[in-house]
């Protein structure tokens, strides 16, 4: 709130003469608690601001308190960084009731989930590259997996995974973690040890960029078998790798058809998957904030942005673009 | 928006500062300052901000950004790491073992061997039927909705976590009762640990062990619940009667007689008041200990919480509800047991 409260207060003072903006109204953008989507939100909002002329307000939020906000109020406006796999159902049956709409992909290609292993254990035993090899020599990952927290969608399927695999009939014993930050530096501290390390992980997150991580074979992608994974204690559990996770923007049908032209932004909002690794790598090494990696992208990734803003909000940002 | 560039002019150290130059990553504010296109002038006296270490850093390059504070505090403390890793692994490697144990034995062995086992434990400890009955039929109703599992998983941790506190509180309580210099001491350090946001002292907690080990949240329970049987304990020890203690010294007791004979039996209750206190305390934690992995009844909250499935989520703190009833009647129950015999 501080936040948007100062941004606002300098953008007020900053931009009195001379500035005829379109008609902008109120918008509420969600923030969720990861870094990747501090950025998406960052510049969401900035555009927004600065090149339409909208009075953003961001609400700190989570995938499915959002979701659940949507269908129960209509708020707010924008859900950006919207992971398909972990809005699960009660998204899809917005859609289908035609109150929300999908604009676009936020991540291109997506998101990468599955499972890994650090790379210096993939170097220096190449056979842990895939799962076979992993089941045959538990002792090089230290007889443990490293599981998704309770209520993650990954935990459904990594779970059925574990019964196809019989993992644990191959000595490995399960770790279930109780949240996704105990996951992360578990990971972390595997790595900053060289320890051997195995589990679940997804990206673009900032340990991802951090850390040097080789993804585990689990054999082809089989949309059939992963559909049925993602059913708790389903019957008859198959082994399929984890595809790439749609990311979506995501706004209201009625926000839509009061700032079709903001929403025309929002759609046209993707970034690289990669590009986002580095912004995140960039982050971290610079000890830098969400806000700070936005202003990072803003400045180092201007080819980027200008093509996804009209050409009167190009007009109002272009002493940043050149 | 250097406001405070002419001071370290004015003091010649335009040169000191210069060689500490380094540029941090451009903040929202410049950037705005571009979009717009006007230069950021000098601030007047009334927008002077705070000299806060960024503000200073602005005017001069040499003073440490705030950033570079906290970084500094994480490069100490994982500097120390290693080392305060190397005594404490091994000082707590045992909560480990009893919490693995604890849990490997109440969730393997039989349902009706628990129960029973905890139906006489019960028995043994209150001598009412009531309290048996109320016992049988909780944990009856537990399994009936399957939670059993969970329930029993959560009832180990606290089992364990209550007892070493009992174990170490009660001698440093007793400790602090003989030393009003101790007491000076611990007295801030118990006021912080029960003030102090639990998941404050979990980030060094995951840093120091490894995450996957039980003693992490055996640790955390144990640091909050620890305060109320150190408190009362000291307490207890010295609201003893001074009449009693002097007759005590009369017969020609030793401090050690003294202790044994007299001091404890008479602060029974109130040590028995803390231990009702820390056990509560315990069950206040566990979903906070989930996570960090603690498994039981605070991960089907956490589910509930994180996915809104409303219905798992009351049922499982309802399970947490009964237990908190269960463990509380049956201390309280004992509680008045030891008070009833004293009076006699």
């Amino acid at each position: 709130m501080k936040k948007s409260l100062s941004s606002a207060v300098l953008s007020a003072s900053l931009l009195a003469p001379g500035l005829a903006f379109a008609d902008c109204g109120d918008v509420t953008i969600t923030e969720m608690g990861w870094a990747s989507n501090e950025v998406v939100t960052g510049v969401a909002q900035f555009l927004m601001e600065q090149g339409y002329g909208c009075d953003v307000s961001v609400v700190p939020s989570d995938t499915v308190p959002a979701v659940t906000s949507v269908a129960e109020n209509g708020e707010p406006d924008i859900v950006t960084e919207l992971w398909l796999n972990s809005a699960g159902e009660a998204y899809l049956r917005l859609e289908e009731q035609g109150r929300v709409e999908r604009l676009g992909r936020v991540l291109d290609p997506g998101g990468i989930e599955g499972w890994w292993i650090p790379s210096y254990l993939a170097e220096e035993h190449p056979e842990l590259t895939t799962i076979e090899g992993i089941m045959a020599n538990p002792e090089l990952v230290d007889f443990q997996f490293n599981n998704c927290p309770d209520g993650w969608g990954c935990r459904v399927v990594s779970d059925n995974l574990i019964r196809a695999l019989n993992l644990e009939d191959a000595d490995i014993e399960i770790f279930n973690h109780g949240s996704g930050e105990t996951l992360a530096s578990s990971m972390a501290s595997a790595s900053q040890n060289n320890e051997p390390w195995f589990g679940y992980y997804w990206g673009p997150t900032v340990p991802m960029g951090k850390y040097e991580m080789t993804r585990v074979d689990l054999g082809d992608y089989d949309t059939a078998i992963h559909t049925r994974n993602q059913t708790q204690n389903a019957d008859n559990p198959g082994v399929s790798d984890f595809p790439a996770a749609t990311v979506l923007t995501s706004v209201t049908t009625e926000f839509k058809e009061r700032e079709p032209e903001v929403a025309e932004m929002l759609s046209l909002m993707t970034f690289r998957t990669s590009d986002m690794s580095d912004i995140l790598a960039w982050m971290d090494d610079n000890n830098a904030s969400g806000q700070e990696a936005t202003v990072y992208f803003l400045t180092e990734y201007r080819d980027d942005w200008s093509g996804w803003v009209s050409d009167a909000a190009r007009e109002r940002l272009v002493n940043l673009l050149n | 928006m250097s406001s405070y560039q002419s001071l370290f002019s004015g003091l010649g150290l335009d040169e000191w500062c210069a060689s500490g130059q380094n540029d941090g990553p451009m903040s929202m504010a410049d950037l705005l300052a571009r979009t717009s296109g006007t230069q950021a002038s000098d601030a007047s006296w009334w927008e002077m901000p705070f000299p806060s270490l960024n503000a200073l850093h602005d005017a001069c390059g040499a003073i440490p950004r705030s950033r570079d504070l906290t970084l500094g505090l994480e490069q100490g403390f994982l500097a120390v790491k290693d080392l305060l890793s190397l005594v404490l692994d091994p000082l707590t490697q045992p909560l480990s073992w009893l919490l693995d144990g604890a849990l490997y034995a109440m969730t393997t062995s039989p349902w009706w061997l628990t129960i029973m086992l905890l139906m006489l434990v019960v028995f043994g400890v209150t001598r009412s039927f009531k309290l048996v009955a109320l016992v049988a039929v909780s944990l009856g109703l537990l399994a009936f909705i399957d939670h059993y599992d969970h329930a029993m998983q959560t009832l180990a941790i606290i089992l364990v976590c209550a007892f070493i506190c009992v174990l170490l509180g009660v001698p440093i309580g007793i400790a602090m009762s003989r030393s009003n210099t101790l007491q000076r001491y611990t007295t801030p350090v118990l006021d912080m640990l029960q003030t102090l946001p639990p998941f404050v002292y979990l980030i060094p907690l995951i840093f120091l062990f490894s995450v996957t080990e039980s003693k992490l949240y055996g640790i955390a329970i144990i640091l909050y619940a620890i305060v109320p049987v150190i408190r009362l304990t000291n307490l207890g020890i010295r609201l003893v009667d001074p009449d009693v203690i002097e007759a005590a010294d009369a017969f020609g007791m030793t401090p050690r007689q003294k202790l044994f004979k007299v001091q404890i039996p008479l602060a029974l209750p109130n040590i028995m008041a803390g231990v009702n206190q820390t056990i509560m305390m315990s069950l206040a934690m566990v979903v906070i200990a989930s996570l960090v992995s603690a498994p039981g009844l605070g991960v089907l909250v956490l589910r509930g919480i994180r996915n809104l499935e409303l219905g798992v989520g009351l049922v499982s703190g309802l399970g947490i509800v009964i237990l908190a009833v269960i463990l509380d009647r049956v201390t309280k129950a004992s509680l008045a047991r030891i008070n009833t015999a004293e009076r006699q």
